[in-house]
Protein backbone atom coordinates (compact mmCIF):
# COMPACT_ATOMS: atom_id res chain seq x y z
CA UNK A 1 0.00 0.00 0.00
CA UNK A 2 1.33 3.36 -0.98
CA UNK A 3 0.77 6.26 1.35
CA UNK A 4 0.33 9.57 -0.34
CA UNK A 5 3.08 12.06 0.32
CA UNK A 6 1.92 14.97 -1.77
CA UNK A 7 2.88 18.36 -0.41
CA UNK A 8 0.21 20.52 1.11
CA UNK A 9 -0.04 24.29 1.55
CA UNK A 10 0.73 23.91 5.24
CA UNK A 11 3.70 21.60 4.80
CA UNK A 12 6.34 24.37 4.86
CA UNK A 13 4.93 25.52 8.15
CA UNK A 14 4.62 22.05 9.60
CA UNK A 15 8.32 21.48 8.96
CA UNK A 16 8.98 24.05 11.63
CA UNK A 17 6.06 23.35 13.94
CA UNK A 18 5.05 20.06 15.45
CA UNK A 19 1.91 18.69 13.75
CA UNK A 20 -1.38 19.13 15.61
CA UNK A 21 -2.29 15.54 14.90
CA UNK A 22 0.01 12.66 14.01
CA UNK A 23 -1.61 9.37 13.04
CA UNK A 24 0.98 6.69 12.45
CA UNK A 25 0.33 3.19 11.23
CA UNK A 26 -3.12 3.10 12.81
CA UNK A 27 -5.05 -0.16 12.58
CA UNK A 28 -8.36 -0.82 14.25
CA UNK A 29 -9.93 -4.25 14.60
CA UNK A 30 -13.44 -4.99 15.81
CA UNK A 31 -14.53 -8.27 17.34
CA UNK A 32 -17.82 -9.28 15.79
CA UNK A 33 -19.88 -12.46 15.80
CA UNK A 34 -18.38 -13.39 12.44
CA UNK A 35 -14.83 -13.03 13.78
CA UNK A 36 -12.44 -10.10 13.71
CA UNK A 37 -13.01 -7.31 11.23
CA UNK A 38 -10.22 -4.96 10.20
CA UNK A 39 -12.02 -1.62 10.05
CA UNK A 40 -8.89 0.50 9.50
CA UNK A 41 -5.64 -0.81 8.06
CA UNK A 42 -2.31 0.96 8.71
CA UNK A 43 -3.45 4.52 8.16
CA UNK A 44 -0.91 7.32 8.59
CA UNK A 45 -1.30 11.06 8.15
CA UNK A 46 -0.35 14.33 9.83
CA UNK A 47 -2.42 17.44 10.25
CA UNK A 48 -0.64 20.77 10.64
CA UNK A 49 -1.75 23.29 13.26
CA UNK A 50 -4.67 25.33 11.94
CA UNK A 51 -5.10 23.10 8.91
CA UNK A 52 -8.55 22.01 7.69
CA UNK A 53 -8.44 18.39 6.53
CA UNK A 54 -11.39 16.49 5.10
CA UNK A 55 -11.56 12.71 5.11
CA UNK A 56 -13.79 11.50 2.29
CA UNK A 57 -14.74 8.00 1.37
CA UNK A 58 -17.62 5.59 0.87
CA UNK A 59 -19.89 4.43 3.69
CA UNK A 60 -18.26 1.88 5.97
CA UNK A 61 -14.66 2.67 5.00
CA UNK A 62 -13.72 3.58 8.57
CA UNK A 63 -13.93 7.37 8.57
CA UNK A 64 -15.84 7.51 11.84
CA UNK A 65 -13.58 4.91 13.38
CA UNK A 66 -10.46 6.97 12.59
CA UNK A 67 -12.09 10.10 14.00
CA UNK A 68 -13.32 8.34 17.14
CA UNK A 69 -9.81 7.06 17.76
CA UNK A 70 -8.33 10.55 17.45
CA UNK A 71 -11.05 11.61 19.91
CA UNK A 72 -10.00 8.91 22.36
CA UNK A 73 -13.39 7.18 22.20
CA UNK A 74 -11.88 4.12 20.46
CA UNK A 75 -8.62 2.35 21.29
CA UNK A 76 -6.06 1.68 18.54
CA UNK A 77 -5.34 -1.97 17.84
CA UNK A 78 -1.99 -1.04 16.40
CA UNK A 79 -0.17 2.20 15.77
CA UNK A 80 -0.21 5.49 17.58
CA UNK A 81 -2.02 8.81 17.64
CA UNK A 82 -0.42 11.98 18.97
CA UNK A 83 -2.41 15.16 19.49
CA UNK A 84 -0.22 18.17 20.20
CA UNK A 85 2.62 15.71 20.68
CA UNK A 86 0.91 13.70 23.43
CA UNK A 87 -0.56 10.22 22.95
CA UNK A 88 -4.34 9.92 23.18
CA UNK A 89 -5.76 7.42 25.66
CA UNK A 90 -9.14 8.90 26.43
CA UNK A 91 -11.24 11.95 25.50
CA UNK A 92 -9.52 15.20 26.38
CA UNK A 93 -11.08 18.65 26.60
CA UNK A 94 -8.69 20.25 24.08
CA UNK A 95 -10.15 17.94 21.43
CA UNK A 96 -13.75 18.81 20.55
CA UNK A 97 -16.15 16.67 18.57
CA UNK A 98 -19.30 17.25 16.54
CA UNK A 99 -21.20 14.11 15.62
CA UNK A 100 -23.55 13.39 12.73
CA UNK A 101 -26.45 13.59 15.18
CA UNK A 102 -26.38 16.74 17.33
CA UNK A 103 -26.62 14.69 20.59
CA UNK A 104 -27.74 17.76 22.51
CA UNK A 105 -28.78 17.20 26.12
CA UNK A 106 -32.57 17.36 25.76
CA UNK A 107 -33.07 18.56 29.33
CA UNK A 108 -30.85 21.59 28.91
CA UNK A 109 -31.62 24.85 27.17
CA UNK A 110 -29.36 25.97 24.33
CA UNK A 111 -27.37 28.16 26.73
CA UNK A 112 -26.91 25.41 29.30
CA UNK A 113 -25.97 22.87 26.62
CA UNK A 114 -23.16 25.13 25.46
CA UNK A 115 -22.15 25.99 29.02
CA UNK A 116 -21.86 22.30 29.94
CA UNK A 117 -18.22 21.92 28.83
CA UNK A 118 -16.87 25.00 30.64
CA UNK A 119 -18.83 23.98 33.77
CA UNK A 120 -17.22 20.53 33.66
CA UNK A 121 -13.81 22.14 33.40
CA UNK A 122 -14.46 24.00 36.64
CA UNK A 123 -15.68 27.39 35.42
CA UNK A 124 -18.32 29.17 37.48
CA UNK A 125 -21.87 29.27 36.14
CA UNK A 126 -21.54 32.98 35.38
CA UNK A 127 -18.33 32.48 33.41
CA UNK A 128 -19.76 29.48 31.59
CA UNK A 129 -22.91 31.39 30.62
CA UNK A 130 -20.83 34.31 29.36
CA UNK A 131 -18.85 31.94 27.12
CA UNK A 132 -22.11 30.35 25.96
CA UNK A 133 -23.73 33.68 25.13
CA UNK A 134 -20.73 34.72 23.00
CA UNK A 135 -20.95 31.47 21.04
CA UNK A 136 -24.73 31.72 20.72
CA UNK A 137 -24.24 35.11 19.07
CA UNK A 138 -21.51 33.65 16.85
CA UNK A 139 -23.78 30.92 15.50
CA UNK A 140 -26.70 33.33 15.20
CA UNK A 141 -29.09 31.80 17.71
CA UNK A 142 -29.60 34.70 20.14
CA UNK A 143 -33.37 34.38 20.02
CA UNK A 144 -33.14 30.72 20.98
CA UNK A 145 -30.75 30.91 23.96
CA UNK A 146 -33.43 29.65 26.36
CA UNK A 147 -35.09 27.21 23.94
CA UNK A 148 -34.92 23.46 24.46
CA UNK A 149 -33.36 21.32 21.68
CA UNK A 150 -36.63 19.61 20.70
CA UNK A 151 -38.01 22.98 19.60
CA UNK A 152 -35.13 23.63 17.14
CA UNK A 153 -34.74 22.57 13.51
CA UNK A 154 -32.01 20.08 12.57
CA UNK A 155 -29.73 22.81 11.24
CA UNK A 156 -30.17 24.91 14.36
CA UNK A 157 -29.48 21.91 16.57
CA UNK A 158 -26.26 21.22 14.70
CA UNK A 159 -25.21 24.87 15.13
CA UNK A 160 -25.73 24.45 18.88
CA UNK A 161 -23.65 21.25 18.77
CA UNK A 162 -20.82 23.14 17.03
CA UNK A 163 -21.02 25.99 19.54
CA UNK A 164 -21.01 23.47 22.38
CA UNK A 165 -17.88 21.80 21.00
CA UNK A 166 -16.17 25.20 20.68
CA UNK A 167 -17.00 26.26 24.24
CA UNK A 168 -13.94 24.49 25.66
CA UNK A 169 -11.76 26.31 23.09
CA UNK A 170 -10.44 23.04 21.64
CA UNK A 171 -7.11 23.03 19.80
CA UNK A 172 -8.50 20.30 17.57
CA UNK A 173 -12.08 20.10 16.31
CA UNK A 174 -13.27 16.77 14.94
CA UNK A 175 -16.44 16.75 12.85
CA UNK A 176 -18.10 13.50 11.76
CA UNK A 177 -20.46 14.19 8.85
CA UNK A 178 -22.03 17.02 10.86
CA UNK A 179 -24.19 18.14 7.94
CA UNK A 180 -24.97 14.67 6.63
CA UNK A 181 -28.51 14.64 7.98
CA UNK A 182 -29.42 18.09 6.62
CA UNK A 183 -31.12 18.98 3.35
CA UNK A 184 -28.95 20.32 0.51
CA UNK A 185 -29.93 23.96 1.00
CA UNK A 186 -29.33 23.99 4.75
CA UNK A 187 -26.07 22.12 4.21
CA UNK A 188 -24.74 24.85 1.91
CA UNK A 189 -25.62 27.52 4.49
CA UNK A 190 -23.95 25.49 7.22
CA UNK A 191 -20.78 25.07 5.12
CA UNK A 192 -20.56 28.82 4.64
CA UNK A 193 -21.19 29.35 8.36
CA UNK A 194 -18.42 26.90 9.21
CA UNK A 195 -15.98 28.60 6.82
CA UNK A 196 -16.74 31.98 8.41
CA UNK A 197 -16.47 30.53 11.90
CA UNK A 198 -13.20 28.86 11.05
CA UNK A 199 -11.60 32.23 10.30
CA UNK A 200 -12.41 33.33 13.86
CA UNK A 201 -11.36 30.26 15.83
CA UNK A 202 -7.86 28.94 15.48
CA UNK A 203 -8.63 25.25 15.80
CA UNK A 204 -7.23 22.50 13.61
CA UNK A 205 -10.18 20.80 11.96
CA UNK A 206 -10.62 17.23 10.75
CA UNK A 207 -13.92 16.90 8.96
CA UNK A 208 -15.39 13.61 7.76
CA UNK A 209 -17.77 13.51 4.82
CA UNK A 210 -18.74 11.23 1.98
CA UNK A 211 -19.54 14.24 -0.18
CA UNK A 212 -16.58 15.18 -2.43
CA UNK A 213 -18.08 18.62 -3.14
CA UNK A 214 -18.31 19.37 0.55
CA UNK A 215 -14.73 18.22 1.08
CA UNK A 216 -13.37 20.51 -1.65
CA UNK A 217 -15.38 23.53 -0.49
CA UNK A 218 -14.11 23.24 3.06
CA UNK A 219 -10.67 21.68 3.11
CA UNK A 220 -7.02 22.62 2.64
CA UNK A 221 -6.42 18.96 1.97
CA UNK A 222 -8.69 16.01 1.21
CA UNK A 223 -7.76 12.48 2.26
CA UNK A 224 -9.58 9.95 0.11
CA UNK A 225 -10.21 6.62 1.80
CA UNK A 226 -11.25 3.29 0.37
CA UNK A 227 -13.27 0.56 2.00
CA UNK A 228 -12.60 -3.01 3.06
CA UNK A 229 -10.30 -2.55 4.93
CA UNK A 230 -10.15 1.21 5.34
CA UNK A 231 -7.01 2.76 3.88
CA UNK A 232 -5.99 6.17 2.60
CA UNK A 233 -5.84 6.06 -1.20
CA UNK A 234 -4.62 9.51 -1.99
CA UNK A 235 -4.47 13.00 -0.64
CA UNK A 236 -5.46 15.99 -2.72
CA UNK A 237 -4.33 19.51 -1.81
CA UNK A 238 -7.09 22.07 -2.35
CA UNK A 239 -5.36 25.27 -3.35
CA UNK A 240 -8.47 27.35 -3.72
CA UNK A 241 -8.13 30.87 -2.28
CA UNK A 242 -9.52 31.78 1.12
CA UNK A 243 -11.76 33.28 2.41
CA UNK A 244 -13.91 30.81 0.62
CA UNK A 245 -17.58 30.05 0.32
CA UNK A 246 -19.72 27.37 -1.28
CA UNK A 247 -19.67 29.44 -4.48
CA UNK A 248 -16.26 27.92 -5.37
CA UNK A 249 -18.34 25.07 -6.75
CA UNK A 250 -18.68 27.00 -10.03
CA UNK A 251 -14.98 27.80 -10.51
CA UNK A 252 -12.86 25.98 -13.14
CA UNK A 253 -10.15 25.12 -10.57
CA UNK A 254 -12.79 23.32 -8.58
CA UNK A 255 -13.73 21.12 -11.52
CA UNK A 256 -10.23 19.87 -12.13
CA UNK A 257 -9.91 19.07 -8.40
CA UNK A 258 -13.15 17.17 -8.45
CA UNK A 259 -11.98 15.25 -11.51
CA UNK A 260 -8.77 14.26 -9.67
CA UNK A 261 -10.79 12.96 -6.75
CA UNK A 262 -13.31 11.10 -8.88
CA UNK A 263 -10.53 9.48 -10.94
CA UNK A 264 -9.03 8.05 -7.76
CA UNK A 265 -12.40 6.80 -6.56
CA UNK A 266 -13.28 5.29 -9.95
CA UNK A 267 -9.93 3.50 -10.27
CA UNK A 268 -10.34 2.05 -6.78
CA UNK A 269 -13.91 0.99 -7.50
CA UNK A 270 -12.75 -0.79 -10.63
CA UNK A 271 -9.91 -2.50 -8.78
CA UNK A 272 -12.25 -3.68 -6.02
CA UNK A 273 -14.71 -4.92 -8.62
CA UNK A 274 -12.09 -6.90 -10.53
CA UNK A 275 -10.76 -8.35 -7.31
CA UNK A 276 -14.17 -9.55 -6.16
CA UNK A 277 -14.67 -10.98 -9.66
CA UNK A 278 -11.43 -12.98 -9.42
CA UNK A 279 -12.44 -14.51 -6.06
CA UNK B 1 -49.22 42.17 19.77
CA UNK B 2 -49.39 43.75 16.34
CA UNK B 3 -47.66 40.74 14.70
CA UNK B 4 -50.26 38.30 15.90
CA UNK B 5 -53.17 40.46 14.79
CA UNK B 6 -51.70 40.94 11.34
CA UNK B 7 -51.14 37.19 11.04
CA UNK B 8 -54.68 36.55 12.17
CA UNK B 9 -56.14 38.99 9.70
CA UNK B 10 -53.92 37.46 7.03
CA UNK B 11 -55.35 34.03 7.73
CA UNK B 12 -58.85 35.47 7.88
CA UNK B 13 -58.29 37.10 4.48
CA UNK B 14 -56.98 33.94 2.86
CA UNK B 15 -59.79 31.81 4.20
CA UNK B 16 -62.33 34.45 3.18
CA UNK B 17 -63.15 35.29 6.81
CA UNK B 18 -64.46 31.84 7.60
CA UNK B 19 -62.94 29.31 9.93
CA UNK B 20 -61.69 26.53 7.72
CA UNK B 21 -63.86 23.87 9.32
CA UNK B 22 -67.01 25.56 10.60
CA UNK B 23 -68.31 22.23 11.88
CA UNK B 24 -65.43 21.63 14.27
CA UNK B 25 -66.63 24.19 16.86
CA UNK B 26 -70.15 22.76 16.91
CA UNK B 27 -68.81 19.22 17.18
CA UNK B 28 -66.60 20.13 20.12
CA UNK B 29 -69.54 21.76 21.95
CA UNK B 30 -71.63 18.65 21.40
CA UNK B 31 -68.85 16.48 22.82
CA UNK B 32 -68.55 18.66 25.93
CA UNK B 33 -72.33 18.51 26.44
CA UNK B 34 -72.45 14.72 26.07
CA UNK B 35 -69.48 14.41 28.43
CA UNK B 36 -71.21 16.51 31.07
CA UNK B 37 -74.37 14.39 30.79
CA UNK B 38 -72.54 11.06 31.02
CA UNK B 39 -72.54 10.60 34.81
CA UNK B 40 -76.03 12.08 35.51
CA UNK B 41 -77.49 9.83 32.81
CA UNK B 42 -75.80 6.77 34.23
CA UNK B 43 -76.86 7.56 37.81
CA UNK B 44 -80.44 8.32 36.74
CA UNK B 45 -80.70 5.03 34.88
CA UNK B 46 -79.30 3.18 37.87
CA UNK B 47 -81.88 4.82 40.17
CA UNK B 48 -84.70 3.82 37.80
CA UNK B 49 -83.55 0.21 37.46
CA UNK B 50 -83.07 -0.21 41.22
CA UNK B 51 -86.52 1.14 42.02
CA UNK B 52 -88.29 -0.61 39.14
CA UNK B 53 -88.81 -3.75 41.23
CA UNK B 54 -87.08 -6.03 38.75
CA UNK B 55 -83.99 -6.32 40.97
CA UNK B 56 -83.49 -6.94 44.68
CA UNK B 57 -83.07 -3.47 46.22
CA UNK B 58 -81.06 -4.81 49.14
CA UNK B 59 -78.41 -6.23 46.83
CA UNK B 60 -78.66 -3.46 44.23
CA UNK B 61 -79.55 -0.26 46.10
CA UNK B 62 -80.23 2.95 44.16
CA UNK B 63 -77.74 5.87 44.19
CA UNK B 64 -79.84 7.79 46.72
CA UNK B 65 -79.41 4.98 49.24
CA UNK B 66 -75.69 4.81 48.48
CA UNK B 67 -75.41 8.58 48.97
CA UNK B 68 -77.20 8.33 52.30
CA UNK B 69 -74.81 5.59 53.41
CA UNK B 70 -71.82 7.70 52.42
CA UNK B 71 -73.20 10.72 54.29
CA UNK B 72 -73.70 8.59 57.39
CA UNK B 73 -70.17 7.27 56.97
CA UNK B 74 -68.79 10.81 56.87
CA UNK B 75 -70.99 12.02 59.76
CA UNK B 76 -69.85 9.20 62.03
CA UNK B 77 -66.26 10.36 61.58
CA UNK B 78 -65.22 6.90 60.42
CA UNK B 79 -64.75 8.04 56.86
CA UNK B 80 -61.82 10.27 57.71
CA UNK B 81 -60.06 7.75 59.89
CA UNK B 82 -60.57 5.14 57.15
CA UNK B 83 -59.33 7.56 54.51
CA UNK B 84 -56.29 8.50 56.57
CA UNK B 85 -55.41 4.87 57.29
CA UNK B 86 -55.63 3.91 53.59
CA UNK B 87 -53.81 6.99 52.33
CA UNK B 88 -51.05 6.47 54.87
CA UNK B 89 -50.50 2.89 53.66
CA UNK B 90 -50.56 3.85 50.00
CA UNK B 91 -48.28 6.89 50.31
CA UNK B 92 -45.74 5.34 52.64
CA UNK B 93 -45.63 2.15 50.60
CA UNK B 94 -45.34 4.10 47.37
CA UNK B 95 -42.53 6.30 48.66
CA UNK B 96 -40.52 3.47 50.23
CA UNK B 97 -41.09 1.06 47.30
CA UNK B 98 -40.43 3.79 44.73
CA UNK B 99 -37.22 4.94 46.43
CA UNK B 100 -35.93 1.36 46.71
CA UNK B 101 -36.91 0.67 43.09
CA UNK B 102 -35.11 3.75 41.78
CA UNK B 103 -32.01 3.08 43.86
CA UNK B 104 -31.67 -0.57 42.86
CA UNK B 105 -32.67 0.18 39.26
CA UNK B 106 -29.80 2.64 39.00
CA UNK B 107 -27.40 0.12 40.55
CA UNK B 108 -28.42 -2.80 38.32
CA UNK B 109 -28.72 -0.57 35.26
CA UNK B 110 -25.31 0.99 35.73
CA UNK B 111 -23.19 -1.86 37.11
CA UNK B 112 -23.27 -5.20 35.23
CA UNK B 113 -21.94 -7.09 38.28
CA UNK B 114 -24.83 -5.96 40.47
CA UNK B 115 -27.23 -6.71 37.63
CA UNK B 116 -25.86 -10.26 37.28
CA UNK B 117 -26.25 -10.71 41.02
CA UNK B 118 -29.80 -9.36 41.45
CA UNK B 119 -31.64 -9.39 38.12
CA UNK B 120 -32.30 -13.18 37.98
CA UNK B 121 -33.79 -13.07 41.49
CA UNK B 122 -35.92 -10.02 40.70
CA UNK B 123 -37.16 -11.50 37.44
CA UNK B 124 -38.39 -14.60 39.31
CA UNK B 125 -40.05 -12.66 42.14
CA UNK B 126 -41.58 -9.91 39.98
CA UNK B 127 -44.34 -11.90 38.20
CA UNK B 128 -45.77 -13.32 41.47
CA UNK B 129 -48.95 -11.29 42.13
CA UNK B 130 -48.52 -9.41 45.43
CA UNK B 131 -51.89 -10.78 46.62
CA UNK B 132 -50.33 -14.24 46.71
CA UNK B 133 -48.09 -13.02 49.53
CA UNK B 134 -51.02 -12.28 51.85
CA UNK B 135 -50.87 -15.65 53.69
CA UNK B 136 -47.17 -15.46 54.39
CA UNK B 137 -47.39 -11.80 55.32
CA UNK B 138 -50.02 -12.71 57.93
CA UNK B 139 -47.68 -15.40 59.26
CA UNK B 140 -44.75 -13.01 59.43
CA UNK B 141 -46.36 -9.77 60.50
CA UNK B 142 -49.77 -10.76 61.90
CA UNK B 143 -52.29 -7.96 61.45
CA UNK B 144 -49.73 -5.22 62.08
CA UNK B 145 -49.24 -2.15 59.91
CA UNK B 146 -45.80 -3.43 58.86
CA UNK B 147 -47.35 -6.32 56.96
CA UNK B 148 -49.60 -3.96 54.99
CA UNK B 149 -46.70 -1.69 54.14
CA UNK B 150 -44.71 -4.74 53.07
CA UNK B 151 -47.37 -5.68 50.50
CA UNK B 152 -47.62 -2.19 49.00
CA UNK B 153 -43.83 -1.76 48.95
CA UNK B 154 -43.48 -5.15 47.29
CA UNK B 155 -45.96 -4.28 44.54
CA UNK B 156 -44.47 -0.84 43.85
CA UNK B 157 -40.84 -1.87 44.05
CA UNK B 158 -40.67 -4.27 41.11
CA UNK B 159 -42.42 -1.98 38.64
CA UNK B 160 -40.22 0.96 39.53
CA UNK B 161 -37.07 -1.16 39.62
CA UNK B 162 -37.68 -2.57 36.14
CA UNK B 163 -38.49 0.75 34.50
CA UNK B 164 -35.49 2.44 36.14
CA UNK B 165 -33.21 -0.42 35.12
CA UNK B 166 -34.40 -0.22 31.50
CA UNK B 167 -34.26 3.59 31.54
CA UNK B 168 -30.64 3.61 32.72
CA UNK B 169 -29.68 1.03 30.09
CA UNK B 170 -31.44 2.90 27.31
CA UNK B 171 -29.69 6.21 27.92
CA UNK B 172 -28.47 7.36 24.50
CA UNK B 173 -24.82 6.31 24.09
CA UNK B 174 -24.40 9.37 21.87
CA UNK B 175 -25.19 11.66 24.81
CA UNK B 176 -22.58 9.89 26.92
CA UNK B 177 -19.96 10.22 24.17
CA UNK B 178 -20.83 13.90 23.72
CA UNK B 179 -20.53 14.43 27.47
CA UNK B 180 -17.17 12.62 27.54
CA UNK B 181 -15.89 14.84 24.73
CA UNK B 182 -16.90 17.91 26.73
CA UNK B 183 -14.77 16.86 29.68
CA UNK B 184 -17.45 15.25 31.86
CA UNK B 185 -15.62 12.94 34.28
CA UNK B 186 -16.91 9.36 34.24
CA UNK B 187 -17.76 9.49 37.94
CA UNK B 188 -20.03 12.48 37.28
CA UNK B 189 -21.77 10.79 34.32
CA UNK B 190 -24.49 9.37 36.57
CA UNK B 191 -25.68 12.70 37.92
CA UNK B 192 -25.04 14.71 34.75
CA UNK B 193 -26.42 12.40 32.06
CA UNK B 194 -27.67 8.97 33.15
CA UNK B 195 -30.22 10.02 35.77
CA UNK B 196 -31.80 12.65 33.55
CA UNK B 197 -31.70 10.39 30.51
CA UNK B 198 -33.52 7.69 32.49
CA UNK B 199 -35.98 10.09 34.11
CA UNK B 200 -38.80 9.73 31.54
CA UNK B 201 -38.74 5.93 32.04
CA UNK B 202 -38.63 6.28 35.82
CA UNK B 203 -41.65 8.58 35.75
CA UNK B 204 -43.64 6.13 33.62
CA UNK B 205 -42.76 3.36 36.09
CA UNK B 206 -43.83 5.50 39.03
CA UNK B 207 -47.13 6.31 37.37
CA UNK B 208 -47.90 2.63 36.81
CA UNK B 209 -46.93 2.06 40.43
CA UNK B 210 -49.60 4.52 41.61
CA UNK B 211 -52.38 2.18 40.48
CA UNK B 212 -50.43 -0.86 41.64
CA UNK B 213 -50.20 0.62 45.12
CA UNK B 214 -54.02 0.77 45.20
CA UNK B 215 -54.35 -2.86 44.04
CA UNK B 216 -52.01 -4.00 46.77
CA UNK B 217 -53.83 -1.82 49.30
CA UNK B 218 -56.95 -3.90 48.65
CA UNK B 219 -55.05 -7.11 49.33
CA UNK B 220 -53.44 -5.60 52.41
CA UNK B 221 -56.70 -4.44 53.98
CA UNK B 222 -58.63 -7.60 53.10
CA UNK B 223 -55.93 -9.51 54.94
CA UNK B 224 -57.25 -7.95 58.15
CA UNK B 225 -57.15 -4.38 59.40
CA UNK B 226 -58.80 -2.11 61.95
CA UNK B 227 -59.45 0.86 59.67
CA UNK B 228 -59.28 1.70 55.98
CA UNK B 229 -61.57 2.13 52.99
CA UNK B 230 -61.35 -1.48 51.88
CA UNK B 231 -61.65 -2.67 55.47
CA UNK B 232 -64.92 -0.68 55.71
CA UNK B 233 -66.18 -2.29 52.49
CA UNK B 234 -65.54 -5.72 53.94
CA UNK B 235 -67.29 -4.95 57.24
CA UNK B 236 -70.29 -3.52 55.35
CA UNK B 237 -70.47 -6.65 53.24
CA UNK B 238 -70.61 -8.82 56.37
CA UNK B 239 -73.54 -6.69 57.61
CA UNK B 240 -75.26 -6.78 54.21
CA UNK B 241 -75.00 -2.93 53.97
CA UNK B 242 -74.76 -2.95 50.20
CA UNK B 243 -75.12 0.85 49.99
CA UNK B 244 -72.06 1.24 52.19
CA UNK B 245 -70.16 -1.31 50.07
CA UNK B 246 -70.93 0.63 46.90
CA UNK B 247 -70.08 3.93 48.58
CA UNK B 248 -66.73 2.46 49.59
CA UNK B 249 -66.06 1.32 46.04
CA UNK B 250 -66.93 4.76 44.69
CA UNK B 251 -64.63 6.39 47.26
CA UNK B 252 -61.79 4.03 46.32
CA UNK B 253 -62.31 4.77 42.62
CA UNK B 254 -62.39 8.50 43.23
CA UNK B 255 -59.25 8.48 45.39
CA UNK B 256 -57.17 6.45 42.95
CA UNK B 257 -58.45 8.60 40.08
CA UNK B 258 -57.35 11.77 41.89
CA UNK B 259 -54.00 10.19 42.78
CA UNK B 260 -53.38 9.25 39.15
CA UNK B 261 -54.29 12.73 37.90
CA UNK B 262 -52.14 14.41 40.54
CA UNK B 263 -49.21 12.23 39.56
CA UNK B 264 -49.74 12.88 35.86
CA UNK B 265 -49.62 16.63 36.55
CA UNK B 266 -46.52 16.15 38.68
CA UNK B 267 -44.87 14.01 35.99
CA UNK B 268 -45.19 16.84 33.51
CA UNK B 269 -43.16 19.02 35.86
CA UNK B 270 -40.58 16.35 36.61
CA UNK B 271 -39.77 15.81 32.92
CA UNK B 272 -39.66 19.55 32.35
CA UNK B 273 -38.10 19.59 28.89
CA UNK B 274 -40.88 17.67 27.14
N1 LIG C 1 -18.44 -1.05 17.22
C1 LIG C 1 -18.22 -1.76 16.10
N2 LIG C 1 -18.27 -3.10 16.12
C2 LIG C 1 -18.05 -3.82 15.00
N3 LIG C 1 -17.79 -3.29 13.81
C3 LIG C 1 -17.73 -1.96 13.70
C4 LIG C 1 -17.96 -1.13 14.85
N4 LIG C 1 -17.86 0.16 14.45
C5 LIG C 1 -17.58 0.12 13.14
N5 LIG C 1 -17.49 -1.14 12.68
C6 LIG C 1 -17.18 -1.55 11.31
O1 LIG C 1 -16.06 -0.85 10.91
C7 LIG C 1 -16.19 -0.40 9.57
C8 LIG C 1 -16.00 1.10 9.49
O2 LIG C 1 -17.08 1.73 10.16
P1 LIG C 1 -17.19 3.31 10.25
O3 LIG C 1 -18.41 3.62 11.05
O4 LIG C 1 -15.93 3.87 10.72
O5 LIG C 1 -17.45 3.71 8.73
P2 LIG C 1 -17.71 5.15 8.09
O6 LIG C 1 -16.70 5.36 7.05
O7 LIG C 1 -17.82 6.17 9.16
O8 LIG C 1 -19.12 4.94 7.41
P3 LIG C 1 -20.33 5.99 7.25
O9 LIG C 1 -20.00 6.90 6.12
O10 LIG C 1 -21.51 5.11 6.90
O11 LIG C 1 -20.50 6.69 8.56
C9 LIG C 1 -17.55 -0.86 9.10
O12 LIG C 1 -17.38 -2.01 8.31
C10 LIG C 1 -18.29 -1.17 10.35
O13 LIG C 1 -19.17 -2.24 10.13
MG1 LIG D 1 -19.44 7.38 9.95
Amino acid sequence: MKLALASSPASDESARKQPAIQVSNLSIVFDTKGGQVIAVDRVSFDVAPGEFVCIAGPSGCGKSTVLNTIAGLEVPFEGEILVEGAPVYSPRPDVGMVFQQPHLFPWKSVRRNIAHGPRMLGKSTTEAYAIADDLIAMVGLKRFADAYPNTLSGGMQQRVAIARALANQPRVLLMDEPFGALDAQTRTVMQDNLLALRDRIKATIVFVTHDIDEAIVLADRVLIMSAGPGRILREVAVKLPRPRSSSVLVEPAYHSLKKDCLDVIRAEGLRAFNQSDAN
Amino acid sequence: MPEATSAESDIALRTGGRARRPNSVGLRRLNILVGALSLPLFIGLWELVSRSGTVNMVLFPPPTVVAAAVLEWIRSGQFFSDLLASLFRVTTGFIVGGALGILLGILTGQFPVISSLLSPLFHILRPIPPIAFVPIVILWFGLSEAGKLFLVVWGVFFTVWLSTHIGVQKVDRGLIRAALMLGTPRRQMLQEIVLLGALPYIVVGLRTAVSISFYTLVAAELAGAFAGIVYRIEIAQQNLQTGQVMGGLAALGLISFIADRLFAALAERIVWWR
